[in-house]
Order: C-alpha cells, then structure tokens, then sequence
C-alpha cells in the first residue's frame, strides 16, 4: 500500500473500527451497562427487511424518544414520522437477528447519505446497533421466524433496458446483448439464460458436488472456485528419462542437471466447503517457475472449469498427500455444512478431517484455470506454519508435515553417481539458531534426506553445491526421528510471502557452527566433530591423486595428446594446476568415547602450482615430488601421538563388534 | 478527505473498498477517449494485468466481476470498477486519446483473450 495513501488511511480507521467493533459486541452479549447517555442515538423501527448483495436493508420509521420507552407494539404508526432507509452490514445483521416490528438503537457513530432525487435518507456504518427486547414477546417471536428466510429482492436492471434494446425482436436482442456485453467464457452461459437456465446454477463453489453432478465424463460449462493452499511439482508419473550427460555418459554426474526435468506443476485446493482436490496441471519445462507460482497464487482463488477426475483417492492409498491436507485441518475459518442454507450459524470449524480427495487433472482442448492474483488472499487459506528444528524434533508426532527454516552445513549424494538425476537421494545435514543454542538433549545438527520424489529447482541444486544455503523447507515430513523431504514438500531459497512464524526470526545463526561431539550415542550417518590422539597410521591407506582446480573432477586422465599433461573430461580441457588431494586414515583414542576404536579417514589439499615443473626431461620428477610433499606432511612418525582439534566428520559407520567407528573428514560448507 | 468518507465506503462496498483506493493512490486508472466520444475505462492490476471497464454499464473484464457481481451477487462491484468511480469523482484518472480503431482493438481483444 502507498504511504500516507488513501487505502494505508482506511486500513488504520478500519482496524480502530474493528476493535470499537468488538468491544461493543462484547458489551452487548454481557449485557453491561451501555452508556444511557441517549444523544446521539437514533431510534428506528423496522417496517420491512430485505438484503441486496449481502446488505441488509431495512425501511423503517425514525421514532421520537419518547415514544421508544412504551411498549413497541403501542407504537402507532404515525405517517409523519420520517421513514429511513438503514442499512446492516452481514455481521451486524447476524448479531441482530432482526424482525419487522423490532425497535432497534443505532449508537453513534452512524452516517447519514442523502442521495439525489430520492426522500429517503439513507444511514450507514450502523455497526454500533443494539435491538430492545421485550422478554415476554421474545419467544413467540423467536418460534414464528425460526424457519424463515431473509427475503432477497435483486433490483437488477438488466442490460436491456440499460441500453434501450427492448423494442427490437427476442432473436435480435439475443444476439446484441451478446455482442455488447463481451462476456468471458466462463460467463458465456450466463448471457444464455433464457434457453439455458441451467446454466446459472452450473456454477458453484462446492467440488462435491460438481463432481457428483456431472460423472467422470468431465464438464465443460460449469466452474467451481476454490482456494489454493498449495502449489508444488510432482514428478511426472511415465516413468524418467535416462540421464545422458555430453559425450561421456560414464562421466561423474553432477547435481547440476541440464535436462528438462518431467514434472507437472500441481495445486492443492480447497472449497468453501472445506474439501480439498488436487489438480494437476501442465508438464513444467523448468521447475525455476514453481517458486514464482506459488508466491503469485498461493491463496488466492481460482476458478476450475474443463476439469476431468482423475482419480478418487483415500488416505489409506496417498498417505503422503492426506499428510499434507492433515496439516491443513481444521480450516481456519468457518466451511459451509452441505444441504443446509447457508445462515453464518451453519458454517463450521468442526468436522472431521477429510478421507477421500479427488484427483483432478486438464481435459485435453480445454485448459481452463484461472486464477485471480489481483483479489486479496482468501480468510481460508492456511500459510505453512514456521517452527524452529528443536520444536519439531521435540514433536512427538508422526508422518507430519513441518516447514522450518535452516541452514545446511553439509551435503552427501546417497545414490551412486551412475544412478540417473530423477532417482537420487540427497542427505542434507541443517542446523538452525534453535539447535545451534539448545543447551542440552537436542543434536546441534540434523540430517534431513530429500528423495528423488521431491523436486527440486535448479535455481536450488545449484544453490546447494555452491555455498552453504538457508533454505527454507515447506511441508517437509517428519516421523520415526527423520525428517524427509518427499512429494509435495518445496525447497526455496527465499521466504514466503505469508508465513506463520512461531516466535522471533529463526533463521539467523549467531556465531560459528557447532556440531555434536563423538560420543557413545553417535549414529552412522550423521555429521560429528572429534577431538583425540593419533595412535595408528594405516599407511596402505595413504593415497594422493590430483583432481581438477576448476571443477574438482578426481579422475583425471592423461591428455591423449601428450601424455605427461591431465586433462579433466568434465570440463574438456587441459589441467595446468592440478590440486593436489592426499588421503590417509588415522587411528584416533577420542576421550568422549573411549571404548571404541575411532578411524578417520582424513583428507587435505594442496593447490599444486608449485608442481608444474617440465617433466618431459626426468618423467619421474611429479611422482617424486608428490611423495615427498605426502611424506613431509604425513611422516608417520611425526604424527603418532599428535592432537588433533576438533575435526568435523561424517560417520560412515559404528559397529559394535568390532566396537569401531569409522568416519570421514568433512568440509562444513 | 474525511476520515467518515472512508468508513462509509468500507460499510457499503466491503472488502473492495482499501484494494480500489489503494489503486487509485497508484492512478491506476486511465480514461481511454476516441475521437468519437466513445470511453472506456483501463485499470492497472496488481499483477501489472490490464482490466478494462466500461463506462456505459457495470462491467469489468476481470475474474472477481464475472464470479463475486453476476453470478453470486455478493458484491456489487468490484474494485476496479470502484476504482473508476472514486478516480473519476477525484479527478485522478489518467487520460489516453486513441484512434477509432485502437478502442474497437480494445474491446475486441478482450474477447480474443478469453476465447
């Protein structure tokens, strides 16, 4: 909103209104003391009620004060007293619950609008209303207009009479109000509705009942609109395509993935009646688009026309999706109850939650779903709600949906490299301030695997092998002690527009990283710092081999072309400056857990400017000078004995007999 | 503008109300003439999506109008239209002369569009 506009204006009138609102309700119900404080007050009786649009209107006549202490029912109508036009918001109507005859108090502040060529005035913001009673009348009342409903009077003028056509022939007039009126599609029908008078009631907001309606033929008229809570790709089910990389297809495979991945771009949506479908939509060339969907439409409406059923699914057969819409139960607001009309009483927050939901996807011609960006998000929607790690872990729920910010500190690729991109497993291990500052009985870190079901944007896989990302994480599965990034869940780099966050800001990390350290209770596959002692070297272990300095590529070859040079096939190009990667395993004896025998597998770099030296005269010289560089630096020797600091590492596995546990150096990212 | 103005407009037109002023302290509306007298009215959305209303009936090219005004009549306009209205009364639209053709283009691409 524009600052020091008109509409941030009306917000803070609106919010202080809001609140004057309330209270005065409260005040009402509890039957405390209104001000008797009388100036001001209009008095009116009510002569008739009608509702136009969701006002309510109501003819009344304005009653002097005197008057208004007698009995109601005394009061005669007296033709000289000022008749009103008074307007009730819903709400108000509701609270009123108003009949012809009540007497009703309109407090100030109240507004009173004389239109142009009209007697009867018209008075507005009547929110401060209040009915008087009379208690031995009240129940019969009460009895007589239970069942009755608020007459509806439309003053439509219709379009005929607008622009005078009612004198030209049925056929004719037809077809000009076609013209004139260039009706968007999906209110074509409405324009027909002398001969199709179906066509009005076609539209509705109830998925049930479209669905029940009209088969699994599919429609094409009718349109329903909902609310989308979700937007998320699903990996498309016609099986994957095989990964080919260049013209190397052995070659290391990294995340980076150029193919178009096969996904469709899916929403999940809800009715005014609390039912949830899922719609699939079209095949997403690239995935970079989802954020920007789900930023633009979540929450807002939309409108479903041309849908077919794909599918009536149950909990029991899409337990990841019923998860989602568990996370979504109970609707925030009021839904409508089906069958019943819909008096704001009707509607309700408590039903139980959903077991079946309809599959729906684009019947081919016909794409049609639009969705409003420009109206405002919908009271139904419910943005993901935002916890800290400890909270979630500390949950003692299970297959639940969470959504969390975090930082990741490292990656490891679970699926071998040969395995295509659309199959891999990623294991992330995240850490976030609550974690990081938990004093005890919480891990410092946590592992978080994301299948090959979740898609990933490349805009993310990108993100992930650069530099350590925070990332936040939506609609994440937690259960069995694991949190699980599956179908449905979305990684994004940036925050959503509306989230609920349970507390302060999460996501700032203050201070160095801090991982758990090598205790008894370290599990394999998890991420540890460790101090201790070398007390071994196993030196048929130790190893060093130059890998690329652009890309890190560890298998070079030797350039076909002159074979004393590398040459990396990943970036199809000569390595001048190989780095150097030594490897040796270490026996360490760490305090924290002494028991075991503790083998890591310890890792350094050099960067090797210093080994490009002419090898064509002695060929031997690189190898030479590796292993002197390598033994310089590793001398057995000068390392038994040796502390060293807190390293941070992946623990590769922990047996028990024998009682080992054996771990890799790692790089924090 | 008085504070009462505004609260008036919330009580009668609702949830349209705060949208429609904040589009026209954006002058969003433009006032679109031909050299015949014909008008027409062009709101720039929120998502930068252009919305046409018509200046001889209540009508607006814009989902919310087709589903909230004529079929389930819980609005009696929506805020673009609203936004014509208040622009106009203000004085704060913003004024376009075309050619004959350019406005017949305007109406009929609407059609075009949602065809």
């Amino acid at each position: 909103l524009c600052r020091g506009g008109l509409a941030e204006r009306l917000c803070r009138l609106q919010n202080r209104e809001r609140s004057a609102i309330s209270f005065w309700r409260h005040q009402c119900i509890s039957d405390a003391n209104i001000p008797s404080d009388k100036s001001g007050v209009l008095i009116v009786k009510i002569l008739e009620i009608f509702e136009e649009c969701t006002i309510q209107v109501a003819i009344c006549q304005q009653l002097e004060q005197s008057t208004a202490m007698c009995s109601p029912e005394d009061a005669v109508i007296n033709s000289e007293e000022p008749i009103l036009k008074v307007l009730f918001t819903r709400e108000t109507a509701a609270h009123l619950k108003s009949r012809p005859q009540d007497v009703i108090h309109i407090y100030p502040p109240w507004q009173k609008l004389l239109l142009r060529n009209t007697d009867v005035p018209v008075i507005m913001n009547t929110y401060f209303s209040q009915k008087v009673l009379l208690s031995e009348h009240s129940e019969a009342r009460e009895k007589t207009y239970g069942l009755a409903k608020m007459l509806i009077r439309k003053n439509i003028i219709s379009l005929a009479q607008t622009f005078r056509l009612d004198d030209l022939d049925d056929e004719l007039h037809q077809e000009s109000s076609d013209n004139q009126v260039a009706c968007a599609p999906q209110i074509r029908n409405n324009c027909d509705s002398k001969q199709h008078p179906l066509a009005l009631s076609a539209v509705n907001d109830s998925l049930l009942e479209m669905v029940e309606s009209q088969g699994a033929v599919g429609w094409r008229e009718a349109q329903v609109r909902v609310v989308i809570q979700r937007v998320y790709c699903l990996p498309a089910r016609q099986g994957y395509r095989s990964h080919i990389q260049g013209n190397n297809p052995l070659c290391a495979t990294p995340i980076v993935n150029t193919d178009p991945p096969n996904v469709r771009l899916c929403l999940l949506v809800q009715d005014a009646y609390g039912m949830f479908s899922e719609v699939q939509l079209q095949s997403l060339s690239s995935t970079d688009d989802t954020e920007q969907y789900g930023r633009r439409w979540e929450g807002k409406f939309c409108y479903l026309a041309g849908m077919k059923i794909l599918q009536r699914t149950t909990r029991g057969r899409a337990l990841g999706l019923f998860s989602l819409i568990d996370s979504l139960w109970p609707p925030v607001v009021p839904v409508k109850v089906p069958g019943q009309s819909q008096d704001s009483e009707m509607m309700t927050t408590n039903l139980p939650p959903p077991s079946f939901c309809y599959i729906l996807t684009i019947q081919s011609g016909e794409v049609h779903v639009e969705v409003d960006e420009e109206e405002q998000i919908s009271d139904l929607y419910q943005p993901p709600a935002v916890h800290g790690l400890k909270e979630i872990l500390r949950n003692g729920g299970c297959n639940e949906r969470c959504s969390f910010w975090a930082q990741v500190l490292y990656l490891r690729l679970q699926t071998k490299h040969s395995v295509p991109i659309n199959q891999r497993e990623i294991l992330l291990f995240v850490t976030d301030s609550t974690l990081q500052n938990a004093v005890h009985m919480t891990p410092k870190a946590v592992a978080v695997s994301v299948t090959a079901s979740c898609v990933l944007s490349t805009e993310i896989t990108e993100a992930l092998s650069a530099a350590s990302q925070l990332l936040f994480f939506k609609d994440a599965l937690w259960g069995n002690g694991r949190i699980i990034c599956v179908e449905r869940t979305v990684l994004l780099l940036q925050k959503p527009l509306l989230c609920s966050a349970a507390g302060a800001d999460l996501s700032e990390l203050t201070g160095p990283v801090r991982l758990d350290e090598l205790d008894s209770t370290t599990q394999a596959n998890s991420i540890c710092a460790l101090r201790g002692t070398v007390v071994g070297v196993n030196e048929s272990t130790a190893f060093s081999w130059p890998i690329c300095n652009r890309c890190g590529n560890g298998k070079l070859e030797l350039c076909p072309q002159d074979r004393e040079l590398l040459y990396c096939k990943q970036c199809s190009e000569v390595v001048i400056t190989p780095v150097l990667k030594m490897q040796l395993e270490v026996f360490l004896s760490c305090p924290s857990r002494s028991q075991s025998t503790i083998k890591v597998k310890v890792c350094n770099e050099i960067s090797s400017f210093v080994l490009y030296v002419d090898t064509t005269e002695c060929p031997g010289l690189f190898v030479l000078l590796t292993m002197l560089l390598f033994l310089q630096t590793y001398e057995v020797q000068s390392v038994l004995g040796k502390e060293v600091g807190l390293l941070n590492c992946y623990v590769h596995s922990v047996t028990s007999h024998p009682n080992c546990v054996v771990l890799e150096e790692i790089v924090l990212l | 503008v008085p504070d009462e103005l505004l609260l008036g407009l919330k009580f009668i037109f609702g949830p349209c109300a705060v949208p429609a002023l904040d589009l026209v302290d954006q002058r969003s509306v433009t006032r679109v003439m031909s050299p015949s007298g014909r008008t027409l009215y062009q709101v720039l959305g929120s998502s930068g999506k252009l919305y046409t209303c018509y200046s001889s009936c209540h009508f607006c090219t814009c989902p919310a109008f087709g589903f909230s005004v004529l079929q389930k009549s819980e609005s009696l306009l929506c805020k673009h239209i609203l936004a014509v209205y208040l622009s106009q009364a203000m004085g704060a639209c913003q004024e376009l002369s075309v050619s004959e053709e350019q406005l017949t283009g305007i109406l009929l691409a609407e059609e075009e569009d949602e065809g």
